[in-house]
């Protein structure tokens, strides 16, 4: 341990991201709080005032805040979950020598090079029900015998906009695991190799337990970047039809849109509550491994 | 560690040199003007990139023409399916906004909320111009501010009708729709199967279902004699089961409830749909792609009759400096050349009499039918509450029912609900 | 390696996957494209071409000469590029404190530093621009570079740490027993090893940076526009100016590839076999 030697060295190494953060985010986020238990609606400026928990009890017996919740967690699960198991298996490969890798590596960046506006519309677009290349697609294979308007039809919106969120992350976990799996010392798998282990033995035992710190914060980060993402939703679908492909996110930022600041800001601190909730064992974990 | 402090320095000298240079290249144009011209910001947005190209001719022509020093500066923000009023209000909150901008109708409850617009009322009564446009415009603009007083310089208007396919009808034999029990029926007859293989691919109405068609369906509640003061009068729910019914008839395309501008002109343009609701601003997209084989009627009237005024206005913010000459500029937009050259380039309906008098207006056709529907062309009720309600109310709830998710009623009960409040 | 991998067992494990995964990711890319040579009729029309049949570079004439894109692309590198540097300098320092040093506070420090992304940006709008603007900075891409640092260095220095926590504390306790002092031990030893993780976190702050639009809209003005708002211009209340807009991304997307194609040779190098453990 070096907490005698360090002194003022880690405060000092922490300070100027501290100070830039500070005032720009930790005044606003309290200031979010303090909305929360007022009627803050810039549209009615005259009736700003106190009102205690009335906007949280207003939120609780929402069901359009409940089902939004509901979704935004679908939406975490599956979202976050195959972005992971697919940029995983993404790294592993581009980490494997081939002809034309450099090459591999750059075009399996562009889902996250591309602009949000765009994503909206071409994936819009591509599962459009008159002129979608999707449909077309399934018609010609003959899957189907119409064509489905995926962002019309209340069963379909929400898996498709997920579908999109999948491809929007894929880069993501691909880029940071395959950083991770460079400082994975290539002797362990030799010396593994040596001793008879399977493909599986070498990923499960090797691995995964040497790059577990990067798997914790790669998915907390993504889970807590993807629960607060608005862009692909609105741009595809607005949260419509019929709220269902709403999520809590997207609730929020609509409404805050509206200028309805006190409601806006009481979902807001709910969420961050929801995730600082989610984050805890990842924390513990991650805080118990450093320790080691 | 010398190396990277050494970089970072750099790198922080050559930050802030392009700050400099920024804020050099600001002062060095004032100074170069004789005596200072009176500057005035102008924000709009712009529909396409030849729009934005007019207008910046348009402020080109005036800064040459105006003869009272009076420098328009003029930048183009975002349409971004109504975020521009956000962009607005954010930058006037903090102080930076512009003297004068674009406008839409349904912002003005917001920003006089806040205290942001300037009285027209003054400038209005002294102009030469004054009698150039209709009363009933003024009035409307009066409505919006909520008091007698004008805070909106009405600039161009867009009276919404239905565009139609002539070949198609004549192919079911019948002609334009004169009553809205006519309009109905067209619907049903429209919808056939043209290819023989069993199923329906041409639709009698292209229905739009996302934010906007709000518009084309105000004019079905009229049809049965309700109104927008309260949504959840049987006949306005009549009118609401008459829009679903289309939807669940099978007579729009079942992609409906998410349709925007883009579809239904596309549907319209590819001939998927034999009628569409929009207004002249799409009509040379239309006479480009279809010829002679598109033309237009005003909505029918059934027991009552209203068509949908899409809207553009200008206004002034209290915080500009230069009122007068604000006022000069935007009055130039409303009957002075600017508004000639706006509105022959963009199609919209001129507010200005005199110019809309023009040749170039009076023989379109287009133009016709428009003026033929703006008697009975309405706004919705400008509330606090209108922008939420177009934005997500509307779309969410009527394709709720469209999807069968709930009835006529309770849609009808939640919209009035979602606009008045209770 | 070990062993000879035979060219059936390397095509099913490797290149099939890897064509699936790459196929998935780059249809979309391929669509816009497509779209974007395509003359305007054949777009809606009722049969879908998977190839134009007529191909037209119009839309590409139109953003370079008429639309001059080339002054927000140049905007857009160059607040990426200085947000990149900015978060990469500071988040390394803290994240090495943070994952070196066990000190009061760490953990809410920490903590902290994770929420600041949990609040919708709309509400920190207003107040940002009123900043910018009294601090005169206003319509400057410094304003940009700012507020993007405000967000990117809290996650990066989560990211940075998370790769730090994997590395060994024993390289530089080595390094120091031979009598280096602590950022000695951090250039010499740990940096060079860190590379391909600041050139992944890089990438992360330069894609936040590259596509974000709530603050660009609010705190640009024409001169220093970024690409995301220039795009949006695109799309107007009459619809989508697809041609404009599809060869926009195109033109946005495969510059950052190109630079990524010569950072990614980087990331190969890291720990190599002569790497100490324990």
């Amino acid at each position: 341990m070096h907490n005698r030697k360090s002194g003022f060295w880690p405060y000092l190494l922490v300070l100027p991201a501290l100070l830039v953060v500070m005032a720009v985010v930790f005044i606003p986020a309290f200031n979010a709080v303090l909305m929360s238990i007022q009627s803050y609606d810039l549209r009615r400026p005259s009736e700003i005032g106190f009102i205690g928990l009335e906007n949280y009890i207003g939120v609780m017996q929402d069901s359009l805040f409940w089902e939004s919740l509901w979704r935004t967690l679908l939406w975490v699960v599956f979202g976050v979950g195959f972005q992971f198991v697919f940029g995983f298996i993404l790294a592993l490969l581009l980490n494997r020598p081939f002809g034309g890798r450099g090459l591999a590596r750059s075009v399996s960046l562009i889902p996250w090079v591309t602009p949000g506006v765009l994503i909206g519309l071409m994936w819009r677009w591509i599962y459009d029900g008159s002129y979608g290349v999707l449909n077309d697609i399934l018609l010609k294979l003959g899957f189907i015998d119409e064509a489905i308007p995926f962002l019309a039809r209340l069963s379909t919106v929400f898996p498709a906009v997920i579908v999109t969120i999948i491809w929007q992350g894929i880069p993501f976990f691909a880029l940071m695991l395959l950083a991770g799996l460079q400082g994975v010392p290539g002797e362990l798998y030799e010396a593994a190799d040596i001793d008879g282990a399977n493909v599986f033995q070498k990923f499960f035992r090797i691995t995964v337990p040497s790059l577990r710190n990067t798997i914790y914060v790669t998915t907390l980060l993504r889970i807590i970047w993807v629960a607060n993402s608005v862009d692909v939703i609105f741009n595809m679908t607005g949260g419509g039809p019929a709220y269902a492909s709403q999520t809590l996110s997207v609730y929020i930022f609509n409404k805050a849109n509206a200028l309805n600041l006190g409601y806006s800001s009481t979902m807001s601190v709910i969420l961050t509550v929801l995730l600082l909730l989610v984050a805890v064992p990842y924390l513990k974990n991650l805080f118990r491994n450093q320790e080691n | 560690m010398r190396k990277i402090t050494a970089f970072s320095l750099v790198m922080a000298l050559c930050l802030l040199m392009s700050v400099g240079c920024k804020k050099k290249d600001d002062t060095s144009s004032e100074a170069g003007a004789t005596n200072t011209p009176i500057p005035i910001t102008h924000w709009y947005w712009a529909d396409n990139p030849d729009y934005s190209e007019k207008m910046q001719q348009i402020v080109k022509d005036f800064n040459d023409t105006n003869g009272k020093n009076i420098k328009v500066t003029a930048q183009e923000y975002p349409w971004d399916g109504g975020g521009y009023s956000e962009t607005v209000f954010t930058a006037a909150m903090g102080g930076g906004g512009p003297d004068t901008a674009a406008w839409k109708l349904t912002s003005t409850p917001l920003f006089k909320a806040n205290n942001l617009l300037a009285v027209l009322d003054g400038y209005i009564d002294d102009w030469t111009d004054k009698e150039d446009i209709e009363e009933s415009l003024y009035g409307v603009m009066r409505a919006a501010g909520g008091t007698d007083n004008i805070y909106v310089m009405p600039w161009n208007t867009q009276v919404l009708y239905v565009y139609y396919r002539p070949s198609m009808f004549k192919a079911v034999n019948i002609s334009a729709p004169t009553t809205y029990d006519e309009f109905l029926e067209a619907c049903r007859k429209l919808t056939r199967d043209t290819d023989n293989d069993g199923k329906n691919d041409v639709y009698g109405f292209g229905m739009r279902g996302a934010k906007g068609g709000q518009e084309p369906w105000g004019s079905f509640i009229y049809g049965r004699g309700g109104d927008f003061s309260d949504f959840s009068t049987p006949k306005a729910v009549a009118g609401m089961q008459d829009f679903i019914n289309l939807y669940k008839k099978g007579y729009v395309p079942p992609t409906a409830p998410t349709d925007g501008f883009n579809e239904i002109i596309a549907n319209f343009k590819s001939g998927k749909t034999a009628m569409t609701i929009h207004h002249i601003g799409s009509s040379s997209g239309m006479v480009e792609s279809l010829g002679e084989d598109v033309d237009a009627f005003p909505f029918p009237k059934g027991t009552s009759q209203w068509t949908s005024m899409g809207d553009t206005e200008n206004v002034v913010f209290d915080a500009c400096d230069n009122k007068d000459a604000a006022f000069e500029w935007v009055a130039y937009l409303a009957t002075g050349k600017g508004q000639e050259e706006w509105c022959k380039a963009t199609g919209n309906v001129p507010v200005s009499k005199r110019v809309q008098a023009m040749p170039e207006f009076q023989n379109n056709k287009f133009m016709k039918v428009s003026i033929q529907g703006a008697p009975s062309a309405g706004i919705f009720p400008i509330l606090d509450t209108t922008t939420e309600w177009i934005n997500t109310i509307w779309p969410n709830t009527t394709a709720a029912a469209l999807a069968g998710q709930k009835t006529a009623e309770q849609a009808m009960t939640d919209l009035q609900k979602g606009l008045y409040g209770s | 390696m070990k062993g000879k991998e035979n060219r059936f067992y390397r095509l099913l494990n490797l290149h099939i996957p890897l064509i699936l995964l790459l196929l998935f990711l780059l249809f979309p890319f391929y669509w816009t494209l497509v779209t974007s040579i395509k003359p305007a009729r054949e777009l809606y029309g009722s049969v879908v071409t998977y190839w134009p049949r007529q191909i037209t570079f119009e839309a590409y004439k139109k953003l370079f000469f008429d639309y001059n894109f080339l002054k927000p692309m140049g905007n857009s590198l160059l607040v990426a590029f200085f947000t990149t540097a900015l978060t990469l300098f500071v988040a390394s320092l803290a994240s090495y404190s943070f994952s070196r040093f066990r000190f009061r506070g760490r953990r809410l420090l920490m903590i902290l530093f994770l929420t600041n992304n949990m609040f919708p940006t709309v509400l920190l709008l207003i107040p940002l621009y009123a900043i910018m603007r009294r601090l005169g900075i206003l319509y400057t891409p410094l304003a940009l570079v700012l507020s993007y640092t405000t967000f990117t260095i809290p996650f990066s220095i989560w990211l940075l740490n998370g790769y730090l926590s994997d590395l060994p504390q024993s390289l530089e306790e080595a390094a120091m027993v031979d009598g280096a002092n602590r950022p000695q031990a951090f250039t010499r030893i740990i940096l060079p090893i860190l590379i391909p993780c600041l050139i992944a976190t890089g990438v992360y702050i330069f894609m936040t940076s590259w596509n974000e639009y709530t603050f660009a809209v609010m705190f640009t003005n024409e001169e220093s526009r970024t690409i995301p708002v220039s795009l949006k211009n695109l799309i107007g209340q009459l619809g989508v100016q697809w041609d404009l807009l599809t060869a926009g991304g195109i033109i946005t997307i495969i510059p950052v590839c190109i630079m990524f194609f010569f950072a990614q040779r980087r990331l190969v190098e890291g720990l190599t076999a002569g790497a100490v453990k324990g």
